[in-house]
C-alpha cells in the first residue's frame, strides 16, 4: 500500500455540487479494492492558467488516499475515460 | 605603474534566500512557486535566486507539475 496523491480538473459545466458524490462514485473503486481514502478536498472553480479543451476555468479537486499501485493505476485510466475530467495527476508525494 | 584594482569580494546576496524551503517543493503551493519563475512563466536561474541546486531541482519539478495542471503558465503572451 502506498500514499498517492490525486488532482484532478473537472468541466466546468459540471454542477459543483454534484461533483462530491460524483467522485465518490469513482473514488469506491479504491474502497472497494481495500485501499482507503484519506482526504478530499474540492477546491472550486478555478481559472486556468492556459485553455484545456477551450475551457478557460475548471473545477479542481485533491485526493489524497493509500492504494496499492494498481488499484491507483485502475483509478487514474477510468478518469481519463471520463468526459467530464479534463486533466488528472497522479503521484506520490513521498516520493517528491 | 597604476595600482592592480583590487577586486571586491563578490557579495553572496540573494534575492529570494529569505524564502524558506523545508523538505519538498509542494507543486500546489503556486505563492511560492512564482517567486521563482518571470514575469513570463520561465523558471527564474539558480545564480538569479541563490538556492541550492537540490532545491533548485525541486523548484524545478514542482513548477513543471503545477504547468501541468494548468496552475502556472508554460508561456505569458506578453511579446
Amino acid at each position: 500500500m502506498r500514499q498517492y496523491e490525486l488532482m484532478l480538473i473537472l468541466d466546468p459545466e459540471v454542477d459543483e455540487r454534484t461533483v462530491a458524490p460524483s467522485l465518490d462514485k469513482f473514488l469506491s473503486v479504491i474502497t472497494t479494492g481495500g485501499g482507503s481514502v484519506d482526504k478530499v478536498d474540492i477546491w472550486g472553480k478555478r481559472r486556468l492558467a492556459f485553455e484545456i479543451s477551450k475551457k478557460a476555468e475548471g473545477i479542481y479537486a485533491v485526493v489524497n488516499m493509500t492504494a496499492t499501485p494498481a488499484l491507483a493505476q485502475e483509478l487514474d485510466r477510468q478518469l481519463g475515460l471520463n468526459e467530464a475530467i479534463l486533466r488528472t495527476k497522479l503521484l506520490r508525494p513521498d516520493a517528491h | 605603474m597604476a595600482k592592480p584594482v583590487l577586486r571586491k569580494p563578490k557579495k553572496k546576496v540573494s534575492p529570494l534566500k529569505s524564502v524558506k524551503l523545508e523538505g519538498a517543493v509542494d507543486y500546489k503551493d503556486t505563492v511560492l512557486l512564482r517567486k521563482f519563475i518571470s514575469d513570463r512563466g520561465k523558471i527564474r536561474a539558480r545564480r538569479v535566486t541563490g538556492v541550492s541546486v537540490q532545491d533548485q531541482r525541486k523548484i524545478a519539478r514542482a513548477v513543471k507539475n503545477a504547468r501541468e495542471m494548468a496552475l502556472l503558465p508554460y508561456s505569458s503572451s506578453a511579446r
